[in-house]
């Protein structure tokens, strides 16, 4: 999980904080197939495993098969899309990283249309809309702030409870400078309002994404420095 | 026997097992056999499937059986499928994936043009960029004159590319030629630039050699892009600074109105300026833009603005030893740039139709001379475009123009005018004959009321991509243009002025670093020419001698670009060098000579730096041009002498600070640090005995200024983009 740590460090660049809204619903439950839930727990348990740096490339490629065998089923697209983001972080060729992430926002559309107002795949949009923007933030943000800001904004609607709404926001003023209003003294508060709804969060199933909690702990670990 | 008894139940235990069982191993590679690391190969509608490894191998098993179609994919190729029937047993199978189009492998065609946008990646500035550069003051056009192929020309406005006048250069505001993009011109005092940076999300720079969807510049255009809507955000934006205060609120993202007031008495009370301001110049204006999406598929823009402004100088009478006398001007300008562009049948075909119009007065009294020019443009044109290919990279336009063009210019009881109708058609194809090789063909034609001629120019550019991260690309074309009204208001006999470019030029480009080279030969046709007993050096006298077309000339040289955004951690550093060897006999020159806004060398090197820990951007810029050539009198040779060398060092700085959800931008810059007494030529009396040296409006200028802007959300103003 040390990857995904590296992951915050690398992506989060989000300066926008975004206006609360609430309301509650959560994605229905697919039946699903045997083999496509061992095919699942057993791929989704290897990446949220990696190692930072380790390539994720032979998970995608698993992801993309079962997608293509399941057309109907959301979380191989989702969990494909996570591995091309992460990719993105690790590239270090510019024009790469936005390969990968084109490829990351074909999927992560993919999931949203198999499964509509879902907060997760919300999420996931306003990580890689964040990813996109961390390429070249001087020249990117003006597009791709207000895409996550109402990413956010709607997995906010649909769940506010979801840890992973709570981290982006939190990232967000971490890793903004103190001078821009963001800081990590002004984030400390936030990181332990997230920690505490990953304490809380229980994935409906072990493929289901829960992914983040150590990049909150290690924010709050810097944070109380 | 024994043996055999023995084995046989070995192989009918194998031969189960692998009747069950198909072991499918192989390689895959790229056209060139090279191996794909990560590819992915499938067995389509099973979960069976592996990935290749480093030396492009790859070994699975599967239960399947029958017929199945088996594919190989990797990121930025083509996908390759093969049907087969599986019996159990080994098979070996070798794909070979052929590159997809798409913006990493695909060549773009780069000769002749610099690109700054924030839509394609292979881009050489981007709109923030101007901004922050120093010595340039936020000025598009001082920002493309550090690029290669332009040079400074210290005491005229406008852009001086490769050998040419400014009058070869024409300002394109989404594909609308902009009749005074600059403030109204002073003798031997530059003008700004009257559009700011921030209204642009793209600016190309030609250098020559560009589309057949512009014409009527000899040696260049200048395309800018206006904002696309991008946000639904409301936001108040208030700047103040030695020059000048503006407001300005955008709602919604859609409407957008800025006022401004500006008054350089403050400015001119604070730095030493070596011509005498009887009456400071101030202005007044405003604008309103609308940008809205009307629909998934059209976008409309409408932009309109107003300025009314003036200044007296006290200029040396070069008859009179150097008495001063009063320069007086008062200039309004109206401009609106209009667009509506539709989408249709999936984006496969845009149409894109603009209406602009411009009504520039300048009320000018020479003296006690009356000299006011007129100059009013109405423009119409209307471009279709059809995409195709299977990432709908190739295009096909065709378009019309159709200008009506009112000037006029009166010297005392003495009134010169014209009416000109100028229509033009074009079309141009885009095109790849492969991916790493693209071809554009283009033709335009146009007429002319005023000379009553026709002229048709091909134009035809091609690009090769010769590695991952270099190509080399090749431009050329006729480019027409009426002659200079000033020479129309005596004869309207004279024909268009001809010029015809070749360039060519090698780009590599990876992650943030560019090198580029450019040679390039430009051969003028058709140049007027005046006749005169003897030469007046006066650059800004009426022409009054006979004139044809019998001028010519011809500039030839090459620009070494490099830029650097990676090897320091939020500095972007970039050098230039032009070289230029030019001739020409145009104008009222005698013989054919150098122009003397042209320059040999021309130097830069601009170095920024954002440092997070004081959220501040400083930058430097050092600019060295060689001697301009002056006319002297007693010379042997015509235009034969050079003046000195232009430097100039220049820093800025910028702060941003947030408060309270708003943003303030604290910008400050200094110009020519060094102090270094720069000259531009002279200017003589008539009887060409005495000279006076053309001097900048100062020696050394230093400018601050803050920006605030307010968010209903606590959200980033485009200042801030300084980097993070």
């Amino acid at each position: 999980m040390k990857r995904l740590l590296m992951y915050f460090l690398f992506g989060a660049l989000n300066y926008g904080i975004i206006s609360a809204q609430s309301a509650d619903s959560q994605a229905p439950a697919s039946t699903q197939n045997p083999e496509f839930v061992e095919a699942m727990t057993g791929v989704v348990a290897d990446i949220q495993g990696a190692q930072f740096g380790e390539d994720l490339q032979p998970f995608a490629n698993t992801l993309e098969r079962i997608a293509a065998a399941e057309p109907k089923e959301w979380l191989p697209s989702y969990w494909g899309a996570f591995c091309y983001m992460m990719k993105s972080f690790t590239e270090p060729v510019v024009e790469k990283k936005d390969q990968y992430l084109e490829k990351a926002e074909k999927l992560v559309t993919t999931a949203d249309e198999l499964n509509p107002n879902n907060d997760e795949v919300e999420v996931l949009k306003a990580n890689i809309a964040s990813a996109r923007m961390a390429v070249d933030p001087m020249n990117r943000w003006q597009k791709y702030v207000p895409i996550a800001g109402a990413a956010i904004a709607k997995a906010k609607a649909i769940n506010p409870l979801n840890p992973r709404i709570a981290l982006h926001e939190a990232q967000g003023v971490f890793y903004t400078p103190e001078a821009y209003g963001g800081g990590k003294a002004k984030a400390l508060p936030m990181i332990k309002g997230t920690i505490e709804l990953f304490k809380a969060f229980k994935p409906t199933s072990p493929m289901m994404p829960n992914w983040g909690q150590d990049a909150a702990e290690y924010m709050l670990g810097e944070a109380q420095k | 026997m024994k043996h055999l008894l023995l084995v046989l139940p070995l192989v009918l235990v194998f031969l189960q097992h692998s009747l069950g069982q198909t072991v499918i191993s192989g390689k895959v590679t790229d056209r060139k056999g090279e191996p794909l690391f990560g590819a992915s190969i499938a067995i389509k509608g099973s979960y069976d499937g592996a990935t290749s490894d480093s030396l492009g191998h790859f070994s699975f098993r599967t239960r399947k059986k029958d017929s199945v179609t088996i594919s190989a994919s990797y990121l930025g190729y083509e996908p390759e499928f093969q049907t087969l029937v599986l019996k159990g047993g080994n098979l070996d199978l070798h794909f070979k994936l052929k590159d997809a189009f798409n913006e990493l492998n695909a060549v773009t065609i780069t000769a002749g043009i610099f690109e700054a946008s924030d839509s394609k990646r292979m881009v050489m500035l981007r709109p923030m960029d101007i901004v922050t550069t120093a010595g340039a003051g936020a000025d598009i056009t001082a920002v493309m004159q550090l690029l290669p192929g332009s040079n400074r020309v210290g005491e005229q406005e406008g852009l001086f590319v490769r050998g040419g006048a400014a009058y070869e250069t024409k300002t394109v505001i989404d594909g609308m030629i902009v009749q005074n993009p600059f403030f109204s011109s002073t003798p031997d005092v530059p003008q700004r630039g009257r559009f700011t940076p921030f209204m642009f999300k793209g600016m190309a720079f030609s250098t020559g050699g560009y589309s057949a969807q512009y014409g009527q510049a000899l040696s260049s255009v200048l395309l800018l892009d206006t904002q696309d809507k991008v946000s639904d955000q409301s936001s108040t934006n208030i700047v103040a600074h030695l020059a000048g205060v503006g407001i300005g609120y955008t709602h919604k993202g859609a409407i957008s109105g800025q006022l401004y007031y500006s008054n350089l008495a403050p400015f001119l009370k604070l730095v030493k300026t070596n011509i005498d301001f009887v009456k400071p110049p101030q202005g007044m204006g405003g604008s309103l833009t609308l940008n809205e999406n009307l629909s998934k598929n059209s976008v409309l823009k409408m932009y309109v603005t107003y300025s009314d402004g003036g200044n007296t100088l006290g200029l040396p009478n070069y008859d009179d030893g150097g008495k001063i006398y009063q320069f007086k001007l008062r200039n309004r300008n109206l401009f609106t740039n209009n667009t509506y562009k539709v989408f249709f049948d999936e984006g496969k075909w845009i149409w894109q139709s603009g209406f602009s119009y411009s009504n520039n007065i300048d009320d000018i009294t020479i003296g006690t001379t009356p000299g006011d020019r007129r100059d009013e443009r109405s423009q119409v044109r209307s471009v279709l475009k059809r995409l195709w290919g299977k990432n709908q990279e190739n295009s096909v336009l065709a378009g019309l123009e159709y200008h009506n063009i009112r000037n006029s210019n009166l010297f005392d009881t003495y009134k010169a005018s014209l009416e000109e109708n100028y229509s033009a058609a074009f079309a141009e194809t885009e095109f790849y004959l492969l991916t790493k090789l693209a071809l554009r063909v283009g033709l335009r034609g146009e007429y002319t009321s005023i000379l009553d001629r026709y002229n048709a120019s091909p134009r035809f550019s091609a690009a090769y991509k010769t590695s991952q991260y270099s190509q080399v690309s090749f431009a050329m074309g006729q480019f027409y243009q009426t002659p200079e009204k000033n020479y129309l208001y005596t004869n309207r006999s004279l024909g268009y002025e001809l010029a015809n470019h070749f360039i060519l030029n090698y780009q590599w480009s990876k992650s943030d670093r560019t090198f580029r080279v450019e040679a390039f030969d430009k051969e003028y046709k058709n140049l007027v020419r005046e006749y005169q007993t003897t030469f007046d050096p006066n650059p800004y006298r009426f022409p009054t001698g006979a004139t044809d077309n019998s001028g010519f000339g011809n500039a030839y040289g090459f620009d070494v670009f490099f830029r650097d955004k990676k090897t320091v951690r939020l500095g972007d550093f970039w050098v230039t060098y032009s070289y230029l060897n030019t001739s020409r006999l145009f104008q009222n020159y005698p013989v054919e000579a150098a122009p003397i806004f042209s320059t040999t060398h021309n130097f830069s090197v601009v170095y920024k730096q954002f440092i997070p820990k004081i959220s501040s951007n400083v930058g430097i810029t050092y600019t060295y041009t060689s001697g301009r050539p002056y006319y002297d009198a007693a010379s042997p040779v015509f235009l034969g002498d050079r003046t000195k060398s232009f430097q100039n060092v220049s820093i800025a700085a910028s702060h941003i600070r947030s408060i309270k959800g708003s943003w303030l931008v604290f910008f400050m810059t200094l110009d020519n640090v060094l102090g270094r007494k720069n000259e531009f030529g002279f200017r003589y009396s008539s009887d060409g005995q005495s000279r006076f040296p053309v001097i900048p409006v100062t020696y050394r200028t230093l400018f601050f200024g803050v920006s605030m802007n307010i968010s209903r959300h606590a959200d980033v103003p485009k200042e801030s983009k300084l980097d993070l």
